[in-house]
């Protein structure tokens, strides 16, 4: 199913089924296409920190 | 000297992101045009007959006044490509979805939720006989909009039966040389009204049942009606005065079309009854090139009984009117090209 961001006139931005019976309704009531917001970051495994020994 | 059939234009398939700001030649096609003419540039002059003090009454000087565009037509058979351009630069509000084959929705934008207000998208209009060194003609105009359209349909064959007219405006801002290297002719992807696969027109199926064979014509047309852009601060080219801005007015959404009379007729009864319906025009040519037109809520004015070669026809004008929640009307494109109008 394809999906497509639209945000409305207020600002909220929603995920919905990119079909003409969904998507007329809300661009009639003012929503438009917005890019798909960015993926939030994976939340690293922190490594372990490896000191720097200075080469002497 | 050169002959007219030299002429090569192309446009901006993706929209300006500013009036003043041109395409860059990524987002120009080429494309043919029924149209022989180029886009005329019509600077206008203005003199002092009027003014008194001069001795006399005949004029003794010229002023540069403004650039008075007149509109150009791109007429074209009806393809996937040019219809999405057409629907969306008219209309304005535009959704793509899809990764090939493209998929566009689009709505008439509301002046209370648009981001450009009562503005539409603009494109880049360019025109050339061999450009070059020695170019007879190379320029590109800067500031196109969509003024209107017309969609036709008839019963006869090959190409012709399915044609779409565009009428554009432009502001009188351009470059010359245009600096752009068109593409080679694009090749679109056309209909014809043998591919129409739904036709129902206020309840009345048009392509099967009992009024299958009734269909003979049909006309829609858009029209923007913008207003003069000429404002303070609107702009200058050469000296002359450029508009800087097409609002839309009254926006006219019309459908007219011609049916068979036959017993049982329900077109007319449609009419005095008010009954209202919607209305759905499809063309489709394979997966990945269609055309819909999905009039929310139309209505029957005038029901003219006629001849048409020689048969009865009855000339329907459908009323469209607003739904509240739908709206008027909603164009699906589907087209393998992707960023039209973006």
């Amino acid at each position: 199913m394809q999906t497509v961001h639209m945000r409305s006139p207020e600002g909220e931005v929603k995920e919905v089924e990119a079909t003409t019976e969904t998507l007329t309704p809300l661009m009639v009531a003012g929503w438009h296409q917005v890019p798909a917001p960015a993926a939030s970051p994976e939340p690293l495994a922190q490594k372990p920190v490896a000191l720097a020994m200075e080469e002497k | 000297m050169a002959n007219i059939n030299e002429l090569m234009e192309g446009w901006g398939f993706g929209k300006q992101t500013a009036i003043g700001t041109a395409n860059t030649s990524t987002a120009i096609w080429r494309q043919t045009n029924l149209n022989t003419k180029p886009w005329a540039k019509v600077p206008v002059n203005e003199d002092d007959r009027a003014e008194i003090g001069k001795g006399h009454e005949f004029p003794t000087q010229l002023f540069r006044s403004h650039y008075n565009m007149p509109p150009f037509e791109l007429s074209k058979y009806a393809s996937s490509e040019f219809l999405a351009w057409a629907m969306c630069f008219s209309m304005g509000n535009v959704t793509l979805t899809g990764s090939g084959p493209y998929t566009y929705v689009i709505v008439p934008a509301l002046g209370a939720t648009n981001t450009t207000g009562l503005e539409l998208p603009y494109f880049s209009f360019v025109q050339q006989i061999r450009p070059g060194g020695s170019a007879v003609l190379d320029e590109m105009l800067v500031g196109c909009a969509v003024k209107s359209w017309k969609l036709s349909i008839k019963n006869s064959p090959g190409r012709a039966s399915a044609m779409c007219s565009v009428e554009c405006v432009t502001t009188g801002q351009y470059t010359s040389p245009s600096g752009i290297t068109l593409p080679a002719v694009s090749t679109p992807h056309e209909f014809n009204a043998g591919m129409i696969t739904a036709l129902t027109f206020n309840g009345i199926n048009y392509l099967s049942g009992g009024s299958a064979k009734q269909f003979v014509s049909m006309e829609a047309s858009w029209e923007n009606n913008f207003r003069p852009g000429f404002f303070p601060g609107s702009g200058s080219q050469d000296g002359y005065q450029i508009q800087g801005r097409f609002e839309w007015g009254d926006r006219a959404f019309a459908v007219q079309f011609v049916v068979r009379v036959q017993a049982g007729s329900t077109e007319y009864s449609n009419l005095i009854n008010l009954t209202t319906g919607t209305a759905t025009f499809t063309m489709a040519r394979d997966a990945n090139n269609s055309f819909s037109m999905l009039i929310q809520k139309m209505g029957f004015s005038v029901a003219e009984l006629g001849n048409t070669e020689g048969i009865v026809t009855l000339q329907i004008t459908g009323v469209q009117l607003y739904d509240a929640t739908n709206g008027l009307v909603t164009m699906t494109i589907i087209t393998p090209l992707t960023g039209i109008c973006q």
